[in-house]
């Protein structure tokens, strides 16, 4: 296993964070679009953009939900971002502490 | 704009850079998404340690008065305390909950109405009955059923949880709970006061170590 092996999609300064921000929440729970964009310090547009694309792989799941009256998008791991994530860890891992 | 989109899109330069990020991101986000549960314990420890330590020198076994003091002040200090206990859990819950959605903001607030409909019923419960006791046993009711309860919603906690630290935190509060009412009034306030609010500080400690071990390692 090496460097080039290990997952386009995940290995992206940015999309790694947003990973492994959403990873700290348990199976099933969601955080909002506003408290994720606060926990990860990054524009708006710029975690749209970064959700977008690994919504399309399918990683994340995005549920609109609407509080009175103002829209606002639920964020979560999808069981397949979840189980990429902990190979990608895994990986990672790997490749610091080669198994002998 | 793109300058910052180009960078973002970089993998981390090495696999160290790579699970360093991952530590510090997790960290960041458990911290911001899971408040420490001290804003909980700390309140609730205190109050029943300073409550029912007052009830303890004010109405000690056999009557006796260790520390002269007004007759209303342990109640009024005991029922103030675990108001202001109260409201920084609600608060502190509120603020936590606010921006998470799923199984765990639903157990959470089942949890909360757990606790404030079984203390309505077992508050009506008793006030219809407590007047036929004397009024050492009167005392005695309420703390114990009041304890109880707590006991018995911690445990239930444990359960909803998978958390075997709060269930035994229900367990040692259930037994402190009978030893002190055998004991017998007076010493039923000193047991909680020390066993009962030691023990809500003691787990307050063990959770804000494994927070700050989660922290240092979240990975």
């Amino acid at each position: 296993m090496h460097e080039g092996e290990l997952d386009p999609v995940i290995h992206a300064q940015a999309r790694l964070r947003v990973m492994a921000a959403l990873s700290t929440l348990d199976d099933g729970d969601q955080v909002t679009f506003p408290r994720l964009q606060e926990i990860l310090g990054m524009t708006a547009g710029n975690l749209s953009a970064h959700l977008r694309k690994l919504e399309d792989a399918g990683y994340v799941d995005l549920t609109k939900k609407f509080s009175g009256r103002m829209p606002t998008t639920l964020v979560a791991l999808s069981r397949r971002g979840r189980h990429a994530f902990e190979e990608y860890t895994a990986a990672v891992r790997a490749l610091l502490d080669p198994p002998k | 704009m793109t300058n910052d989109l180009t960078n973002d899109e970089r993998p981390p330069a090495t696999p160290a850079d790579s699970m360093r990020l991952i530590r510090e991101q997790r960290a960041a986000a458990g911290r911001r998404l899971f408040p420490s549960q001290l804003y909980f314990l700390v309140p609730w420890g205190l109050a029943w340690l300073i409550g029912f330590g007052l009830f303890f020198l004010r109405y000690g076994p056999n009557d006796r008065t260790y520390l002269s003091m007004p007759g209303w002040l342990p109640l009024v200090a005991l029922l103030g305390l675990l108001g202001v206990s109260m409201v920084i859990s609600a608060v502190a819950s509120a603020r936590a909950y606010r921006h998470m959605a799923g199984p765990s903001a639903l157990k959470g607030a089942m949890y909360g109405w757990a606790f404030f409909l079984g203390f309505l019923s077992l508050g009506v419960s008793i006030a219809r009955v407590s007047d036929e006791l004397p009024p050492n046993d009167q005392g005695l009711l309420w703390a114990a059923a009041s304890v109880a309860l707590v006991g018995a919603l911690h445990m239930a906690g444990g359960a909803v949880w998978h958390d075997k630290s709060l269930f035994a935190l229900g367990v040692w509060l259930s037994l402190v709970n009978v030893a002190g009412v055998i004991a017998g009034p007076g010493w039923h306030s000193l047991v909680i006061a020390l066993a009962g609010g030691g023990g809500l500080l003691a787990f307050g400690a063990v959770l804000a170590v494994r927070r700050r071990t989660w922290l240092a390692e979240p990975v």
